[in-house]
């Protein structure tokens, strides 16, 4: 075992005041081995106190075990220093780690404001949740999130807070973002600000940030919220759509573009699948495109007919040629779509009547899962309706008999020959849905 | 024959892995989790990107630019503000006595973006800490200073990419300050290597001085190495000296390990043929003699450019701290009435430059203005402080509230007829220099009614001027509740000051 020379040992530290005594203190720094062990006992046997500039230098030379060790004998002290911890928990460590989590996990009914001897006194627990989050163990998450939330001082709603933020590509991501998300509308903006500044650090922030300018924010919550998105800027998007004859652009589709475009406050550009592709893709990818940017592509297809399977790969291909792209899935894939057709389908819903969606026909085994999933996840039975105006006239006797007495959703964003000739049976197209137009704009609206 | 030492801890984990190999793995350790990273990489290697862990706030890092000569632009300043303002209570930036910043608050997931950006952006954090070859500064007014002897900055961007290139040192015995003059205010001596203009058979150049620095054992201004350099030869001497420094430089004793105790071992003599030798160009022999005459102006307030119609406007940035709405703010003016380019200065001041005639009057009634103001009182005007308690193990005292509280105060009791140049430090490291400074104010500790307080140790007499000196100890320990007492009576005593007149009279 390492010795203290003699003249290092804590006897020979010149008291607080004296001239020699910062000299002293960088020069014991400044040996090549120190053992910190004559100064732990030091402590421990009450003949040294300690003050801040021998913990600056003896924090440097504790080991894991070192470290704990003064730590439990700080968390027994009447008056505990609550600058003690951050300088002295510098190592991440599994039993440091554990240490911590011991004196947090039971939550703010540790704090005991009765104080009795097992209390928390909150000086201790506002030191510690920040350390906890340093350590970086993912079993911490459950812990800063009962603190942070909690009706407590925010003090230590802050402290918690902060251990998040120490630790933050550790936590859960889904649990996280929910977590801060519902932080950001807080009525404490010393909360709320923070919890809006961590989400803009997590990937994709721009999928978090957006939802939170609908939610009443604190109005300097608000003005970081904005300067945060600020930074990230909007890629532009290009919407591959279905046009209808000649490549004409539906109204609604252009509508969507329009407002999205403000929204997103980057351009946003539509490409029908029926039209010839644009000639001047170059020129048009420079106007869209800053030096550096990608282009997001979405296709606002519902279902994995040819034109997903083929043509899709040849447009994206063919702007690839001329700038960076970011293919997104067609939009009949995505999970929050699927719900919102389930939400709509459950609107429309009559008792004892399974509801209809009614889509173009597929083919192939893709198209067959598709359906299949779909079918699971919203609920509805999803009938082939080819679109020839002798099936259309069939399809409208079908749905207007009195016996099918089912509700049926058409599979088409904006208006097509199957939601011009059975307005009556089928309603508007999706895009004419406040609930479905607001789903997709928000999605959208918080893209890359 | 002596055994050698072994190796202290930080030159294993120095000699181990450099720093510099982390650069291409940031972009995994953000996605795989900065967990994997050992306490050496945390603490000792990540200052080779300029990433700070700080012991006060475990967890939450500071990082430190180069900006050679003190030159950023708007759009680099509000890069910067964006980083911070994200940091929101804990983030703030220092202006520091290099002509740098240093950015505070940070996580670690906010690194790899954030190298990214500064590359974007034109910046760079490299080799900005521990043993490396620091800031480069030079004259802040270089290009636009009517009294200009020679632009610093394309020599300060010469040698700082020299330095930063493949042949630059990756692990020198200990940190390394070097600056280039162009001004005949220029003082560099407390830089191990100073360049300072000076002329040689009628042509223009730099005569070499080495060795300055101040630390709790030493302090010593540069002395003349007895060469001049063509301004060309600048940058391959820089290198040649520093690549000598890495082989030969003290690596047991750290705090013997400053070039001036290289020098103290060879002597300047030998030291000096050494480097001739490294070198390998041909040099001329000097005297050291040079052209610098007088301590540095301030170049706060309004200023003529030597370019006809333009000027300077100099804001006195109190303590050298900016937070993220300034920075935002001082960016936003920089771009509307100048050209858009800032310059930071050693007292940890700002400038911006190329203002029109016709615009001065509308910046100065600018809001900003009333903060950092281009007409500080003399008091605050020159005064410059290292950070502090608030983020240093070993400051003694909280170092830029005590100075802005007692400055504060003075003001109140005093008129002081010149600035004075005030150099506050928390502890006998020096970092806020103190014994370059008229008065210099160092955090100690002293007695005080039975009881032991935060005080402060006074210097006095430091002169930047044609006769450099280091300030010398006044007062051992004066507790900061008497602070502002004792400085009063010296102000009135040896600087001119006068005792304003109480209100209502």
């Amino acid at each position: 075992m390492r010795s203290a020379l003699p003249q290092w040992e804590p006897a020979q530290l010149p008291a607080c005041g004296s001239p020699d005594r910062w000299g002293w203190l960088q020069q014991l720094r400044n040996l090549p081995e120190l053992d910190p062990e004559p100064w732990l006992l030091a402590l421990e046997n009450g003949s040294l106190s300690i003050a801040p500039d021998l913990l600056a230098v003896l924090a440097e030379r504790l080991d894991p075990p070192a470290q704990l060790r003064l730590l439990r004998w700080w968390r027994q002290q009447p008056d505990p220093d609550p600058g003690l911890p951050s300088q002295v928990l510098r190592h991440r460590d599994g039993a440091s780690a554990a240490w911590l989590q011991e004196q947090l996990a039971p939550g703010p009914v540790a704090l005991g404001f009765a104080l009795p001897l097992s209390a928390l006194p909150q000086v201790v627990a506002a030191a510690l949740l920040p350390l906890l989050g340093h350590q970086r163990q993912v079993a911490a998450w459950p812990v800063l999130l009962c603190w942070m939330r909690a009706p407590i001082a925010t003090p230590l709603r802050r402290a918690a807070l902060e251990g998040v933020a120490r630790g933050l590509s550790v936590w859960p991501r889904s649990q996280l973002v929910a977590g801060l998300s519902a932080l950001a509308g807080d009525l404490d903006p010393q909360l709320a600000a923070p919890a809006v500044d961590l989400l803009a650090r997590l990937p994709g922030a721009r999928r978090a940030l957006v939802p939170l300018r609908r939610c009443g924010l604190d109005p300097r919550v608000a003005e970081r919220l904005g300067r945060r998105l600020a930074a990230t800027p909007a890629q532009p998007l290009l919407l591959v759509v279905h046009g209808r004859a000649g490549g004409q652009l539906p109204a609604e589709l252009v509508a969507l573009a329009a407002e999205l475009e403000c929204r997103r406050g980057a351009p946003v550009r539509l490409q029908a699948l029926s039209a010839a592709a644009p000639a001047a893709v170059p020129a048009v990818a420079s106007e869209l495109l800053q030096p550096g940017q990608v282009l997001g592509l979405v296709p606002l297809l519902l279902l994995p007919g040819g034109h997903v399977r083929h043509d899709l790969p040849a447009i994206v291909r063919h702007w690839s040629a001329f700038a960076r792209v970011q293919h997104w899935p067609f939009l009949g894939a995505w999970p929050r779509w699927q719900a919102a057709l389930a939400r709509e389908l459950a609107g429309l819903a009559m008792q004892d009547a399974r509801p209809l969606l009614l889509h173009h026909p597929l083919e192939g085994p893709l198209a067959a899962r598709y359906l299949t999933t779909l079918e699971r996840r919203t609920g509805a039975h999803c009938v082939a309706t080819p679109y020839s105006a002798e099936h259309l006239a069939e399809l409208k006797l079908t749905l207007a008999a009195p016996a099918l007495a089912a509700p049926a959703l058409p599979l088409a964003l904006a208006a097509n020959r199957l939601t011009d000739q059975l307005a009556e049976q089928v309603g508007p197209p999706l895009l004419q849905r406040p609930g479905l137009r607001q789903l997709l704009l928000a999605e959208l609206e918080a893209l890359p | 024959m002596e055994p050698l030492a072994k190796p202290s801890k930080i030159e294993q984990a120095k000699a181990e892995l450099c720093g510099l190999d982390l650069a291409p793995r940031l972009g995994d350790l953000a996605s795989q989790g900065w967990e994997s990273l050992d306490e050496a990489t945390l603490t000792i290697r990540l200052k080779w990107l300029g990433i700070f862990f700080r012991p006060v706030t475990p967890g939450r890092f500071m990082v430190r630019l180069r900006l050679p000569n003190g030159v950023i632009s708007a759009d680099q300043l509000e890069l910067l503000a964006e980083v911070i303002d994200r940091c929101g209570d804990q983030g703030s930036a220092d202006i520091t006595t290099r002509q740098n910043l240093q950015l505070r608050g940070l996580l670690l997931e906010d690194m790899a973006p954030l190298l990214q950006a500064l590359e974007a952006g034109g910046l760079t954090s490299r080799q900005s800490g521990h043993d490396n070859p620091r800031n480069i500064t030079g004259n802040p007014l270089a290009g636009i200073d009517p009294e200009e002897i020679v632009d610093t900055r394309p020599l300060v961007e010469v040698i700082q990419a020299r330095l930063l290139g493949p042949a630059g040192p990756r692990n020198l015995p200990r940190k390394f300050n070097v600056a280039v003059g162009g001004a005949p205010d220029s003082f560099l001596l407390h830089n191990d290597l100073a360049f300072l203009p000076a002329e040689h058979n009628g042509q223009l150049g730099f005569t070499v001085l080495v060795g300055g620095f101040f630390s709790a054992q030493r302090n010593e201004l540069a002395v003349p190495l007895g060469l001049w350099l063509r301004p060309e030869q600048l940058a391959d001497f820089t290198l040649a000296l520093l690549c000598h420094f890495e082989r030969h430089g003290n690596r047991q004793q750290r705090n013997k390990s400053r070039l001036m105790y290289l020098i103290d071992q060879l002597g300047i003599d030998a030291y000096r043929e050494e480097l001739v030798e490294a070198f390998a160009e041909p040099v001329h022999p000097h005297d050291g003699s040079h052209l610098v005459s007088r301590a540095p102006r301030s170049g706060l307030g309004v200023h003529a450019q030597k370019q006809e119609g333009l000027h300077w406007v100099g804001l006195h940035v109190p303590m050298g701290r900016l937070d993220a709405a300034s920075m935002q703010e001082l960016a936003a003016l920089a771009r509307t009435y100048g050209s858009g380019e800032l310059r930071l200065t050693e007292a940890q001041n700002a400038l911006i430059v190329d203002v029109p005639c016709a615009r001065i009057e509308a910046l100065l009634a600018e809001p900003l203005l009333q903060r950092l103001r281009p007409d500080p009182s003399t008091l605050q005007a020159e005064a410059v402080s290292c950070t502090g308690n608030a983020y240093c193990s070993f400051a003694l005292i909280p170092t830029k509230g005590v100075a802005q509280q007692v400055l504060e105060e003075l003001e109140q009791r005093i008129e002081l007829p010149e600035a004075v140049r005030m150099h506050w430090t928390g502890c006998p490291n020096a970092c806020g220099q103190p014994y370059m400074g008229q008065i210099g104010l160092m955090g100690a500790k002293a007695r005080k009614d039975g009881q032991m307080v935060e005080a402060a140790k006074i210097f006095l007499g430091g002169s930047m001027g044609a006769e450099p000196k280091l300030a010398e100890l006044h007062e051992k320990g004066v507790p900061l509740s008497d602070l502002a007492d004792v400085l009063e009576l010296l102000l009135l005593e040896q600087f001119g000051a006068r005792r304003r007149e109480p209100a209502g009279f």
